[in-house]
């Protein structure tokens, strides 16, 4: 096989001195050909054909990391259950686990086991779907009819047909929002697998079809769920969470001069709080510019629930005649689908068709007679237990818990890196000065059940978990959300960990954090979330580094919490601790706190100290 | 000047040239500048098999839309939206039915005086295009795109240029012109009326309603070329488009036969065709046929060759329907029944309908 890697400039010379020569093929043609040919060699490997262990299901995928992560649809998991069989291009299968699920954007995540241990799989990088434009050329492959018995990817070409397009759920919650409409052809059994750009990048998965005359076969328009949305979710289904999406929790609609205005608010929501109502307009939401429902849907449905994200809107006063804009992060709601997504856990559906032919299956001897057909149907799954089941925990709310303490033991380790705090002294001493908005001194005192805090001449004092402690005094001090609170949760988890959360304590998947509450100063991080008496905390740990930059603290779910940025980290006896904590709560500054010096003594240090 | 640099310009020159045709390159800047030029129309409909929405190009910079006749530009309200989201009110100017085009245009176009909208001209000849070239087609297939959002682009091959049968259900298709077939699955809900274009973006053809070929009962991915229909348009515009003679063999013939048989509501997919009520007087009773029959067989003179009679098995109401409309007044025909546990055959003679059974 020619191997042009791509087009360049002296290629195109050759090329077109070579075809005038012999009158072959033009060189425009040629190069095209060249580029596309490159492309698929490149990633054709990275493709997966999945079949349900039972012989339910059945679909395409595609591996995104040399360790065996494979992206592919839901509908595509649900029926072939926890564990499946995967062919890859070189016509071997493996096993393969569920790992992550996000019912309503169509998308799941499964892990390849390797056939050697840490044998690296074939893996495609995932591109920059915004950059996607109307006309580009696009691959798409995977397993349409379950043709290939021996695993290559079927490989259609075609032009992206549409982008940002939303479709309505079709019947269920799948709704493909902010996808990517192509005229290649796909097909059933394409489902899951991947859209390639002509750089052999993922830009989409492939998932769904507009059939009306034809039957389920094409006609000219298949959606790819954008590879933008899914990196949004990606934390989260690595984390083997179920995943929800978002809503604003406000209802809009198209007024006559195609402004996009408030039609209904629940009052309840955190766009609400911050001040949107009905009858404002809309005029951007996560940067993009709002201009019709579909476009407002879009936003939403690329995002999972809890994300905060910048909304603008501006509100018109007709009495004063005045027009004013608006702009707040707005904290989004699940849609609450949580009930419905555990019934939408994937179960082997049984009496599918049966099992794809496997290469290297002994063959049964002649001679023999075949298995009873009973014993071929009966629950295979009870009968062999996968090779991947070991890599499967249930628990409910998840897809897959043994994934999701992989990803909280990993962010642990991060927190294990600031020192060990579990011997830390009965009180936790910290002095200071609050810089901001107004000058005071600020000092505290954190032990395991009470706090004491000083601020100016103010002294404030809580007992966390004091039966009947009314919601006032655990959000002081006035203001702050609950500085004393996020405190006293602050220190749990640096000194127990996971055994200090007795309700929950998970890995949250990926999550924007801003460092000084505004849009701007957003930072990419991932999270954990704990839930201990009547507090529900969230930590920010930043994407690039692990680091600890923040945490948000809730006295309440529907209600703001105290938000707090870490900075300045220095050491302190061996461990590092920040010197400047921003506390902010219900979008306003509480205050900027210099910390002079964090005492923790411990009982170990003092033994350190005595020899 | 000496030599060497107009022999650099010219290889500068080629190279940029040679690039520019890569046949890999992306289409989205001809997409860009083409999209604009496309409208989604919408009107009458939403019920049986009619969309209520369509696709139409812009002609004029003052708002002529040239689309496919349809019951969907059968409304007082119809309206456009632009590219840029605007939506406006329209009005038909002229319809060709047996073009299968229309000519509609905004109402408001004065707002167009300063502000020219992007159009495919027409008054330029069209380009040319053979077999085998590659096209693009635009519509808002299925609706897809709604308000500022772009329509739909596919793209495609030219398979053949030919005359062209369609028909749709048992009707056949006003269009007896030429028809581009393109190899892309083009004809799609309201697709009728988007463009089909050179890979430079230039209009070569209205694609057409969905439509079986007559012969083969595919269904076909056709365009009507802008060359059959320019004059219409043209003409339109100037307002002095006198509409085409029609054939009388176009003209609709009540010719049902009457048979006076009722068979039970037909409810199901393939509801037993048994006799409801046989209407007194009628052939039906004249043939002997009773309430309670289960109508089996019909045997009947063939479509193509009347002499021969040929057997078909009634499975429902619809297959009894479907094969009397296919009859004329005045044939004689075998309907052979299941009475209690026997088989009977039946001599019914078809007449023309009486008048008071025309409803």
């Amino acid at each position: 096989m020619k191997a042009w890697t791509f087009a360049t400039l002296s290629a195109t010379v050759l090329l077109t001195a070579l075809a005038a020569r012999t009158g072959a093929v033009p060189p425009v043609i040629a190069e095209a050909e060249a580029r596309r040919l490159a492309a698929i060699e490149k990633v054709r490997g990275s493709v997966v054909a999945i079949f349900g262990r039972g012989g339910g299901g059945g679909g395409s995928g595609v591996l995104i990391s040399p360790d065996g992560y494979a992206l592919t649809n839901f509908h595509v998991v649900q029926p072939a259950g926890k564990f499946m069989k995967c062919g890859l291009a070189d016509g071997v299968l493996y096993d393969a686990v569920l790992v992550g699920l996000d019912p309503v954007g169509d998308v799941a995540l499964i892990k390849l086991l390797p056939q050697e241990p840490n044998k690296p799989f074939p893996f495609a990088a995932m591109g920059d779907s915004d950059k996607v434009r109307i006309g580009d050329w696009v691959l798409a492959m995977g397993n349409p009819f379950l043709l290939a018995t021996d695993f290559t990817p079927t490989i259609t070409y075609g032009l992206v047909s549409g982008v940002n397009r939303y479709q309505y759920p079709a019947g269920t919650i799948l709704e493909y929002t902010d996808c990517i409409q192509i005229d290649a052809s796909i097909n059933p059994g394409n489902s899951g697998g991947p859209l390639f750009n002509l750089d052999g990048e993922i830009i989409g998965i492939n998932g769904r079809g507009s059939f009306e005359k034809r039957g389920r076969v094409n006609s000219g328009v298949g959606y790819a769920i954008s590879i933008n949305q899914i990196k949004n979710f990606l934390g989260h289904l690595k984390g083997g969470l179920l995943v929800d999406h978002a809503t604003l929790g406000a209802v809009v609609r198209t007024d006559e001069e195609g402004r996009l205005v408030v039609r209904q608010i629940l009052e309840s929501s955190d766009a609400h709080r911050r001040g949107l109502d009905v009858d404002d307009e809309l005029v951007s939401f996560a940067g993009r510019p709002m201009t019709s429902v579909n476009q407002f849907k879009n936003v939403l449905g690329i995002y999972p629930k809890g994300w905060r994200l910048p909304l603008v809107y501006r509100r018109t006063d007709e009495e004063r005649n005045t027009t004013t804009t608006h702009q707040v992060l707005v904290r989004l709601l699940g849609v609450g689908v949580d009930r419905q997504l555990e019934e939408r856990q994937p179960r082997p559906i049984p009496g599918q068709p049966p099992e794809p032919p496997q290469p290297g299956q002994p063959r049964r001897p002649p001679g023999q007679p075949p298995t009873p057909p009973e014993d071929a149907e009966d629950k295979p799954e009870e009968k062999a237990p996968s090779p991947a089941a070991k890599f499967y925990e249930e628990k409910k709310g998840f897809a897959n818990y043994y994934f999701n303490r992989l990803e909280r033991d990993r962010l642990m380790a991060e927190v294990k890196k600031l020192g060990d705090f579990s011997g830390v002294g009965e009180a936790w001493r910290i002095e200071g000065e609050r810089v901001q908005p107004v000058k005071d001194a600020f000092a505290a005192v954190v032990r395991q059940g009470q706090v004491r805090l000083t601020l100016g001449e103010q002294e404030y004092a809580l007992e966390p978990l004091k039966p009947g402690e009314s919601l006032t005094n655990l959000r002081e001090p006035r203001d702050s959300g609950g500085l004393m609170a996020a405190l006293y949760v602050w220190r749990r988890f640096l000194e127990k960990g996971p055994e200090g959360f007795e309700i929950d304590f998970h890995y949250g998947g990926y999550e924007p954090f801003y460092s000084d509450g505004t849009a701007p100063s957003r930072v990419d991080c991932e999270v954990l979330v704990a839930e201990h008496g009547p507090f529900y905390a969230k930590w920010y740990f930043r994407r690039t580094d692990g680091q600890l930059i923040g945490m948000e603290t809730y006295t309440e779910k529907d209600h703001d919490p105290c938000e707090i940025t870490f900075s300045d980290y220095r050491d302190v006896d061996g461990r590092k601790l920040p010197h400047r904590l921003e506390v902010r709560h219900a979008g306003k500054d509480f205050g900027i706190f210099v910390i002079k010096s964090h005492d923790l003594k411990t009982a170990s240090d003092s033994k350190e100290k005595q020899p | 000047m000496t030599r060497p640099i107009p022999i650099l310009f010219a290889v500068v020159g080629w190279l940029a040239a040679a690039t520019a045709i890569r046949a890999d390159v992306s289409f989205a800047e001809v997409v860009r500048k083409t999209n604009p030029k496309i409208v989604k129309v919408y009107g009458a409909g939403g019920f049986r098999g009619i969309t209520a929405y369509c696709s139409g190009v812009l002609i004029s910079p003052d708002g002529y839309i040239l689309t496919v006749y349809s019951p969907t530009l059968d409304t007082r309200e119809l309206r456009v939206h632009l590219y840029d989201g605007t939506r406006h009110a329209c009005e038909l100017v002229a319809a060709e039915p047996q073009l299968d085009v229309a000519l509609i245009r905004i109402k408001d176009r004065e707002r167009f005086k300063d502000l020219p909208l992007e159009h495919f001209d027409l008054s330029q000849p069209p380009p040319e295009m053979k077999v085998g070239d590659w096209v693009l087609a635009f519509s808002n297939l299925f609706e897809i795109a709604t308000r500022d959002e772009p329509v739909s682009v596919q793209r495609g091959v030219i398979s053949a240029i030919t005359p062209f049968a369609g028909r749709r259900g048992i009707h056949e298709a006003a269009y007896r012109g030429k028809a581009i077939i393109v190899d892309a699955i083009t004809n799609n809900p309201g697709a009728h009326g988007g463009a089909l274009t050179t890979r430079k973006g230039e209009l070569i053809g209205i694609i057409g309603k969905e439509l079986k070929n007559a012969l083969s009962e595919t269904w076909v991915n056709y365009a009507m070329p802008i060359t059959e229909l320019r004059d219409f348009a043209l003409r339109a515009m100037r307002g002095d488009y006198k509409p085409l003679d029609r054939p009388e063999t176009r003209q609709v013939v009540d010719k049902k036969p009457y048979h006076g048989l009722v068979l039970v509501p037909d409810i199901l997919d393939r509801t037993p065709p048994y006799v409801e009520e046989v209407i007194p007087g009628s052939p039906a009773a004249r043939a002997g046929l009773r309430p309670d029959d289960l109508i089996v067989f019909i045997r009947a003179p063939r479509p193509d060759s009347p002499g021969e009679l040929e057997e078909r098995v009634i499975a429902s109401c619809k297959a009894f329907k479907e094969t009397l409309a296919g009859l004329d007044p005045g044939m004689t025909i075998k309907v052979i029944v299941r009475r209690g546990g026997q088989l009977l055959s039946l001599d019914l003679t078809l007449e023309p309908p009486p008048p008071a059974a025309t409803k």
